[in-house]
């Protein structure tokens, strides 16, 4: 199977811990693909290891048919990212922020660019103050803006819900749905199973570094399962191994 | 409060000890003490070349100028953590969520500062010599005097620095009145004979240890310092700043570097953060200033050496300093998402760095015509950009975008110190009679640039350790 991501015997170590652990997996263009693991589990880890942000101790893994250790930056070129610690340059104002990440992604039109995701997301009347005074809902949201700015085929999202209230949730939840329905692909990492059994198509469960499972929501669906009873399942069932 | 105390001490322990290695930082107080040890077997040899007294005075007042360096940082200290441990990560910033005020908070901090230089600067240096007194014949009575007077100067920059930052904050206008006249009250002195000695009573102590200079020293830090405590205005704003966007239209102006977004974001770091441009004055051009007023005082002792040239090679050490600024609100992991590599974030510092020195080049010119050594403008400027660009390469080969912290590892000062010292020197004895032999300072351009492009590679394959 020909994937846009395809990691084969991924691994990452940091001093004796190691965090990704031989991971092999392929992820077909169009999935809104979870990755489900209790915190540690190596998530982020995975995250970094696919866009080129640290290296693999073994192992290879290719997006969008780039080989991610030979062209980080081609591959950053191309994706969008959401970290999973928003970090901003702290004396940017919201609206710099997002001129500056157009001026090194080398796009043009950036005021309109800009201007709508300050209407999508709601926070038009924040676009002024500078980052470090944003509070942390405020900044996921540029970092949500930031990621889709130069509209990639393909993104990797680390935890991006986490500090938006409900409202917003639904607003990206939404977004993320209709991305992926007009072919866009989105690798996101999470350990709040309801969020990933309500809009991801595919999902893994990751643990201790190894992937323990990888199928399809419908899967479950069919089977009558909850994501939850079975991720605890599974993850327990190596825990007590 | 104590415990309080102790959190931050131990707080700027781990950054320090995970970004440079625990060891290398347990090895960095040692090494100091090292230097001076080493230093001190000078001693005896350099009444035939330097009036002792003099030796003295450039001693203390480098601790003073420690202090108002480490005042300055101090000054941008809040936001500079903030920045780079991410928020509410470090107590300082937890303020909110602590039963204690803000005032407090900053006033331990500051206390936490003050001890924590005084071990890592301070007392080493007079260890050193302690440990050197007896080889050399120095009375084993001068080593604790050394210590009380080294300490009373380093306070005494920090008080000043931070007393005229707190007017500063409440009114420039005022503070620059009070550096103006400050500054003519030295220059009238000077004039009419007045020795140094008085502008810094623990030197005087040094010299005559008596009640009325101990007296002077104490008072002249407790004033301000108590003073800029209790004007301080640590509180955060309620109503948050607002800025219409600037980075465009900085971005048109800087349009002639590779990356103008990144010089334009640097300029408005600078701007924007605690301190503002006044940072400019308290930490480079006050310290520059007062070292223009030492050389002139100093050479009048020898001859054949030119104060221009000696400034002109300290100011490019000192203008190497000003990378802290460009990179302390920097974390390469505000970029590790973006498609931007290390080499692109270095060479924009370089850029930005290039922006800066504009204005020591500025001072220098300023010096030069203004002081009747017009004469000697073109080999001054030579050595100044060589050295400037040197020392900064030399910075970026070994700290690449952690200089604060990573500057701290034993090793690397090592490294630092043994790779621009014997430059300085040799630049600086071979002009003595012979001015324009500082212009082979140039020289060391090509070997700035094979620094820079290692330093781009070294940095490349770096991985900040997390905390
Ligand atoms: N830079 C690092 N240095 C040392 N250990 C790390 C580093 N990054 C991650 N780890 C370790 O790797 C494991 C996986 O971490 P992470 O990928 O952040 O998990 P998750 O995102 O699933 O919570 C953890 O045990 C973590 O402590
Ligand atoms: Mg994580």
């Amino acid at each position: 199977m020909h994937g846009i991501i395809e990691a084969d015997g991924l691994t990452r170590t940091f001093g004796d811990v190691t965090a990704v652990d031989h991971v092999t997996l392929t992820i077909p263009q169009g999935e809104l693909f979870g990755l489900l693991g209790p915190n540690g589990s190596g998530k982020t880890t995975m995250n970094k290891l696919m866009t080129g942000q640290i290296r693999p101790t073994e192992g290879t893994v290719r997006v969008m048919d780039l080989d991610v250790a030979e062209d980080p930056l081609g591959v950053r070129r191309k994706v969008g990212i959401i970290p999973e610690q928003e970090t901003p340059p702290s004396f940017l104002t919201a609206e710099e922020y997002l001129h500056f990440v157009g001026k090194i992604r080398g796009l043009t039109d950036m005021e309109e660019r800009a201007n709508s995701w300050f209407n999508i997301l709601e926070f038009r009347d924040k676009k002024e103050v500078l980052c470090k005074d944003l509070s942390r809902g405020t900044r996921q949201k540029l970092m949500v803006a930031q990621a889709f700015l130069h509209e990639p085929p393909l993104a990797f999202i680390d935890e991006p819900l986490i500090n938006l209230d409900p409202v917003m949730q639904r607003t990206v939840k939404d977004f993320l749905q209709e991305y992926v329905f007009k072919g866009g692909t989105v690798f996101f990492s999470t350990h709040i199973l309801g969020i990933a059994e309500e809009i991801c198509t595919s999902f893994a469960i990751l643990s201790e570094g190894s992937i323990l499972h990888h199928g399809t929501i419908d899967e479950l669906r069919m089977d009558n399962r909850k994501l939850e009873g079975f991720f605890l399942e599974r993850v327990r069932g190596t825990a007590h191994a | 409060m104590r415990e309080l105390f102790v959190a931050m001490l131990k707080e700027e322990w781990r950054i320090h000890s995970t970004m440079t290695g625990n060891l290398g930082f347990a090895l960095f107080p040692i090494m100091i003490a090292g230097f001076t040890f080493m230093a001190a077997w000078i001693l005896p040899v350099l009444p035939g070349i330097v009036p002792i007294d003099t030796l003295a005075f450039i001693v203390h007042a480098l601790f003073a100028l420690m202090g108002v360096m480490v005042g300055s940082f101090g000054i941008m200290g809040r936001e500079f953590m903030n920045r780079r441990f991410g928020q509410a990560s470090l107590i300082a910033y937890s303020s909110r969520s602590l039963p204690v005020s803000e005032r407090r908070i900053f006033s331990v901090f500051i206390a936490k500062d003050v001890v924590f230089y005084l071990f890592l600067w301070v007392i080493p240096a007079v260890l050193g010599i302690a440990a050197a007194a007896p080889f050399i014949g120095l009375s084993p009575g001068l080593p604790p005097l050394l210590l009380l007077t080294f300490t009373l100067s380093f306070l005494e920059g920090l008080a000043i620095v931070f007393f005229l930052s707190t007017i500063y904050a409440h009114s420039p206008r005022i503070a620059g009145a009070l550096i103006a006249g400050a500054a003519l009250a030295i220059g009238g002195a000077s004039l009419v004979g007045i020795g140094p000695a008085v502008l810094l009573p623990p030197y005087a102590f040094l010299l005559a240890p008596s009640a009325l200079p101990l007296l002077a020293s104490l008072v002249l830090i407790a004033v301000p310092g108590a003073c800029s405590i209790v004007w301080a205005t640590v509180d955060y704003p309620d109503a948050t700043r607002r800025f219409p966007n600037a980075l465009t239209g900085l971005v048109r102006r800087f349009r002639f570097f590779s990356n103008p977004w990144f010089v334009a974001k640097d300029a408005l770091d600078l701007i924007r953060s605690e301190g503002g441009i006044a940072k400019l004055v308290f930490s480079f051009l006050m310290p520059l200033a007062l070292i223009w007023v030492f050389l002139s005082v100093l050479f009048r002792f020898i001859p054949g050496i030119s104060p221009l040239i000696v400034f002109a090679i300290l100011l490019g050490v000192i203008s190497s300093t000003t990378y802290n600024w460009l990179t302390e609100f920097e974390s390469f992991s505000s970029y590790a998402f973006l498609p931007v590599d290390v080499r692109t974030v270095l060479m924009s510092k370089l850029q930005s760095y290039v922006v800066i020195n504009i204005v020591s080049l500025a001072v220098l010119l300023a010096i030069a015509f203004g002081t009747g050594e017009a004469g000697l403008v073109v080999p001054a400027v030579l050595v100044f950009v060589s050295v400037s660009a040197y020392t900064l390469a030399v910075t970026v080969r070994l700290t690449g975008l952690y200089p604060s912290t990573m500057l701290y590892n034993a090793r690397v000062f090592f490294t630092y110190i043994a790779a621009i010292a014997p430059v300085l020197l040799i630049l600086i004895f071979s002009s003595i009679g012979h001015p324009w032999v500082a212009a082979a300072g140039v020289l060391l351009l090509p070997v700035a640039w094979i620094l820079i492009s290692r330093a781009s590679l070294r940095w490349t394959v770096w991985e900040m350790p997390s905390y």
